[in-house]
């Protein structure tokens, strides 16, 4: 008792003693984070820039990869079959051609002579095999593997129970040689040859994969052949990219070093891009009040983004007449200017501009003017059989959604209907939604993002059996329409049908399941710099092998 | 006392396995899919092709079973949602991180707070003891997401100091100026919080019999105060200190996100949100030992301390 | 959060006894008791400056969102100070004397919105320390109470149950029942928090079952539960009251931080916490929307720290000398 206290004080301000001398002694051991706060003061000569990350990527193997951040690390440090160029048309990258055989079942890539792995190993057909094959296996369990499922006998591997080794060998991948990539596929897919630039297609290096297993893609294991390097992972903090002189293409790429943080948070991401703590974000993230400042700066970018943010409703709790009026009384003009900020489309039908066809596509609709119609939105409530007036819309816990949907609040509240908002977290709110919906659900809110520039990737979302078609809705004519369209490789034919399917959900007559708000945009704060070289695709795929630091960096 | 220690130490091996029960059974009850993190529906195949990779089609005793045997050999899992990696490795990645924020934090408590509540209660109702007072009061009150930020704007944007967010990757490097803030911002509660405690118990124990008896007694004041006015003052923050180290966790998730730091707070976040049940069991089971060690050094100080509190206890 | 000085309160608790049990008995001299204690109260400067602000506060919170619908009061400005109303010409305006803490995002009056923040606030800060101090006093009694082999288990568990650790649990608890109201909030804030307050209780209570008045009560025969209504909690009320308000900032802390996460009350309601995080991301360009909300939280912890400061002393006249 008399000693103790003594003892606790003396230990605590050793503590605190320690902490002081590690901070005063760490001065001369303590070097320098490269590029953690330094950049900014680089010559303008170095090539060499600093980016925000959204978040940290759940996995860099292409198989496993599923969310933007990981895949914009991945399309730059791996060398994918094809790209796509602005115009979403597909472009020879590590395939210097392709071949569609004449019913379009059988597409045969050919790949260059040069591509090679970092260890130096020639990047051979062999390789997308086994990758393929990788992704699609039961043990890898690979949240995409459907992305290949256009694949000859690839669903029946991905499922199998028994007999796994014989289904292996049975999907319609092959390599015919070192270079000759034949896939076969369960039907003519024109959108096969765009589709394969997404990351899922992307090879891996075997014999990493085997050696490290699950550890394969930490930075002193990996093994890639695209135009940078993974030269440092810290999770959470940062990802930092170095040029690979030893790429095929090493001579087009002036961009010598990409230093990487890791930064989730929107507000925190554009103080750091305001210090001039970093050059540039992989795309999005913005806090939405802000955007109107950023707008007049010279930093802002926009870009296109192949994607529809739509309100679904469901079918068995909402009837026709109101879904039509509630879909009458949004103004999209007003949520797009006030809440989005982003100068978004006001969303017409599910296709998006700027997908191919888009023209005769066209999905205009009556039920969705853009400034929106209150008196004929109430004209056709008081019609509605079964108007219901207390509507549950549910929402996921995410940036934007409350704010998009206190305006629709608002907007409904005008022709009489009660909206209660209601949100979940992201794993609940998915699972909560179906399908079939939960009966609580009227309204919900999601958005589609495209896998590949073809309308098809939204329009069979809303077939009886979809696994995405959370509303209830089930139209026979509509399914058809999407069952022929996959069967018709020619465009314009295709493009016709499309056409047909948007007019079921959203035509005169049309039973608008869902109704969309807008198609999204992506914007970016990128320095001077480099604003000029930096791209970003309409699939949300950065590219930085353009990229050429040009002057001051702020 | 060595038998109440012991006593102690073997009561809580049955409380941390009540506390992996509650958690278990806890998570079971969340609905949600770890295994669709995008709007695209994941086909049923995939879906089993997952449930069996992770063993969740296993009934729930044989779950806890093989889980609190995964727990006493120091094994939490796989991640369900970030693939290549396990729960071990990113509590061991990132837990000391938050750690040494924690430290730093009540470091600045310690150091500024502790004096500055001595120089109060020795001079109750002067300028300094209402200025102090006044600055923890405050410190006390508002959120810390709103000293965060203002710090951020003035130091870092304004005066531009200190980089806006970041932390040093190595633990023990403490020469970096991106500690300072987000310490600071965290700290400012304990500070505000050691210099009331500090001062409210001193002015007490200045009240107490024996150090008025020691003062009629004609001891200098000086000696008063260091013997026996200081000595019994500090045990309240010594043991207030012990628990404040459970808040790790979580307490410092709002300071991690707004910093960027690449702590074990916004892991459980992000895991709860994902539905990553292995990462929330693994750090609240992990969070639930530390605040349950903290109690039992707590409780040991405690009898060591103090005898009367050893019976009151057992 | 978890550390709202429970020695303090331990030691408030203890300190009160004597007084109490001088008072014990005859209802006059009770009621004089909580005289003296008034008085005490009304010396204390900042606490009577802090129970004014408190008041006041309360009352702006629980009327302003009202006056728009009382017709005839101001009737230019009905429809800026509804707190709902969405006007997205009016968004983003600075302070005026139309709109005295400006607009947010959607045009609605900050003036209106604070208040109708501060309703959910205040509402879960006193519901969930109520909560708590119930379950605390239902679980701290019986076991301070039965005593023996009872109070053993029940302890027991307790020292099982302060392993939890708090937010993770709150979190927790709040994704297991979904959606996000004041109800569930409340369940979610105190589920984890009771376990000091119970300590305290039983402590009281096993005291207070020694006392020679209970021990007379006991003597002539009274039943159990006249013993417990009559004697003892009466003399737990002041020690009740002060740990109410010692709670609160913990509570409206807590909450302020769960609506950081994002899991806050459905909108288009809002907590002044959920009104300060969505504040911080427009705080660039509109620092009143993160300014507003957190000094009001600032203002309602401090006035509750005064308040139980100022009751402390008045009803334990011993550190009034100070």
């Amino acid at each position: 008792m008399r000693r103790n206290p003594w003892l606790l004080l003396v230990a605590a301000l050793l503590v605190v003693l320690a902490l002081g001398v590690a901070g005063c002694g760490g001065d001369d051991e303590a070097a320098d984070e490269p590029g953690q706060t330094g950049e900014a003061e680089e010559p303008a000569a170095e090539q060499v820039i600093t980016i925000a990350w959204g978040a940290e990527p759940p996995s860099l193997d292409p198989g496993l990869a599923t969310d933007t951040t990981s895949s914009n690390v991945i399309g730059n440090i791996m060398d994918p079959l094809v790209v796509l160029d602005e115009n979403l048309e597909p472009q020879p990258q590590l395939a210097e051609s392709w071949e569609v055989s004449e019913d379009g079942t059988t597409v045969t890539y050919t790949l260059r002579q040069d591509g090679q792995w970092t260890n130096g190993d020639p990047v051979t057909a062999a390789d997308f095999e086994y990758s393929w094959k990788r992704t699609l296996s039961p043990e890898l369990a690979a949240d995409y593997a459907y992305q290949l499922y256009g694949i000859q006998g690839a669903q029946e591997y991905n499922a199998c129970e028994s007999n796994c080794d014989r289904l292996a060998d049975q999907v319609g991948v092959t390599a015919v040689d070192d270079h000759t990539l034949e896939v076969q596929l369960t039907s003519p897919q024109p959108w096969f040859i765009a589709q394969s630039a997404h990351h899922s297609f992307i090879a891996v290096h075997q014999a990493t994969v085997e050696e490290f297993g699950e550890q394969w893609t930490e930075p002193e294991n990996i093994v890639t052949n695209g135009p940078f390097m993974l030269e440092a992972w810290e999770h959470e903090a940062s990802i930092d990219l170095v040029k690979w002189d030893e790429w095929r293409n090493a001579d087009e790429v002036t961009l010598e070093r990409v230093n990487g943080l890791i930064i989730v948070d929107g507000t925190t991401k554009l103080q750091a891009f305001e210090a001039g703590e970093v050059d540039a974000f992989d795309g999005g993230g913005l806090p939405p009040a802000e955007i109107p400042r950023l707008k007049e700066t010279e930093e802002y970018e926009q870009y296109e983004y192949l994607g529809t943010y739509y309100y679904g409703f469901n079918v068995e709790n909402v009837d026709l007449e109101q879904r039509r009026a509630m879909s009458l009384a949004i103004d999209r003009q007003t949520v797009i200017d006030n809440v989005a900020q982003a100068d978004q489309a006001p969303g017409a039908g599910m296709t998006p501009p700027g997908i191919p066809g888009y023209d005769v596509i066209n999905p205009e609709s009556p039920w969705t003017p853009a400034s929106g119609d209150l008196e004929q939105a109430q004209s056709l409530m008081d019609q509605a059989q079964s108007p219901k007036t207390n509507i549950n819309l549910f929402h996921n816990n995410a940036p934007g959604h409350r704010e998009i949907a206190v305006a629709v609040q608002d907007m409904w509240s005008e022709i009489g209907i009660n909206t209660t908002i209601r949100a979940q977290e992201w794993a609940q709110y998915l699972e909560f939604l179906g399908p079939p919906p939960s009966n609580q659900v009227d309204v919900y809110r999601l958005g589609w993002i495209y896998d590949y520039p073809d309308a098809i990737n939204g329009l069979e979302l809303w077939t009886c059996d979809s696994g995405n078609n959370n509303t209830n809705f089930c139209n026979e004519e509509f399914d058809g329409l999407v069952e022929e369209a996959r069967q018709t490789p020619d465009d314009a034919a295709r493009f016709e049908l499309y056409a047909q399917a948007e007019d079921v959900m959203f035509g005169e007559d049309g039973e608008m399941p869902i109704t969309p708000i807008y198609h999204y945009t992506l914007i970016n704060m990128e320095d001077t710099c480099i604003k000029d070289t930096f791209y970003i695709g309409a699939l949300n795929s950065m590219d930085l092998t353009d990229v050429v630091v040009e002057g001051e960096c702020s | 006392m060595a038998t109440y220690v012991i006593r102690r130490i073997i009561w809580t091996i049955p409380v941390i396995l009540l506390v992996i029960l509650l958690i278990f059974s806890l998570m079971k009850q969340i609905g949600g899919n770890p295994f669709r993190q995008t709007e695209r529906a994941v086909p049923p195949a995939i879906q089993a092709n997952l449930e069996e990779k992770f063993n969740l089609g296993k009934p729930w005793y044989a779950q806890y079973a093989y889980y609190v045997r995964d727990v006493a050999t120091f094994n939490l899992g796989p991640s369900l949602v970030l693939r290549n990696r396990t729960v071990n490795e990113i509590v061991k990645a990132h837990f000391p991180h938050s750690l040494k924020l924690a430290i730093l934090a009540i470091g600045w408590g310690l150091v500024i707070g502790l004096p500055a509540g001595i120089a109060s209660a020795l001079r109750p109702n002067s300028v300094f003891d209402y200025a102090a007072m006044l600055f923890s009061n405050i410190g006390f009150a508002l959120p810390n997401f709103l000293v965060a930020t203002v710090l951020i704007y003035y130091v870092a944007l304004q005066w531009d100091l200190v980089p806006t967010n970041g932390w040093p990757s190595a633990f023990w490097d403490f020469n970096d100026k991106r500690l300072i803030l987000p310490s600071f911002a965290l700290g400012l509660f304990f500070m505000a919080f050691v210099a009331r405690l500090v001062r409210g118990t001193m002015l007490e124990t200045m009240q107490q019999d024996y150090v008025r008896t020691a003062k009629a007694k004609g001891l200098r004041w000086r000696r008063v105060v260091l013997r026996h006015v200081l000595r019994n003052s500090l045990i309240p923050v010594v043991t207030a200190v012990g628990p404040l180290i459970g808040l790790v966790i979580t307490g410092t998730f709002v300071i991690e996100t707004i910093f960027s730091i690449p702590g074990i707070g916004r892991y459980f976040v992000d895991a709860v949100a994902a539905r990553d049940y292995s990462v929330v069991m693994g750090i609240t089971v992990l969070a639930a030992i530390v605040v349950i060690v903290a109690n039992l050094i707590v409780d040991i100080l405690y009898g060591f301390l103090d005898p009367r509190t050893r019976e009151a206890r057992t | 959060m978890a550390v709202q000085e429970p020695q303090t309160a331990l030691d408030a608790g203890a300190r009160m006894l004597p007084e109490a049990g001088v008072a014990a008995g005859a209802p006059v001299r009770q009621s004089s008791l909580w005289k003296d204690a008034w008085r005490r109260y009304i010396r204390n400067r900042g606490a009577v400056a802090a129970a004014i602000v408190f008041i006041v506060t309360v009352l702006y919170c629980f009327l302003i969102p009202g006056i728009w619908i009382v017709p005839g009061i101001w009737t230019d400005v009905i429809h800026d100070i509804d707190p709902y109303n969405v006007d997205f010409s009016q968004a983003y305006q600075g302070a005026s004397l139309a709109h005295p803490f400006g607009t947010d995002a959607f045009g609605r009056d900050l003036f209106a919105r604070a208040a109708l923040g501060g309703q959910v606030s205040i509402q879960i800060g006193f519901a969930a320390t109520f909560v708590i101090l119930v379950v605390a006093i239902l679980y701290g009694g019986i076991s301070g109470f039965a005593g023996g082999s009872l109070d053993n288990v029940l302890m027991r568990f307790l020292d099982a149950l302060y392993g939890l650790p708090f937010l993770p649990f709150a979190i927790i608890t709040l994704a297991i029942v979904g959606t996000v109201n004041i109800l569930t909030m409340v369940i979610a804030l105190s589920i984890v928090s009771w376990f000091t307050d119970a300590r305290v209780v039983r402590g009281q209570v096993i005291t207070l079952k020694e006392n020679d008045y209970v021990r007379a009560a006991r003597a002539v025969g009274a039943r159990w539960y006249r013993i417990l209504g009559r004697h003892l909690l009466p003399n737990t009320l002041g020690i009740l009251i002060i740990s109410m308000f010692l709670s609160l900032p913990g509570v409206v802390l807590g909450e302020a931080f769960i609506s950081f996460i994002g899991l806050g009350i459905n909108p288009p309601d809002a907590s002044w916490g959920a009104m300060a995080n969505d504040g911080r991301d427009a705080y660039r360009s509109h620092p009143l929307t993160i300014v507003v909300p957190s000094l009001f939280i600032a203002a309602l912890v401090l006035c509750a720290n005064f308040i139980a400061d100022g009751l402390r002393d008045a009803l334990d006249p011993r550190t009034r000398e100070t």
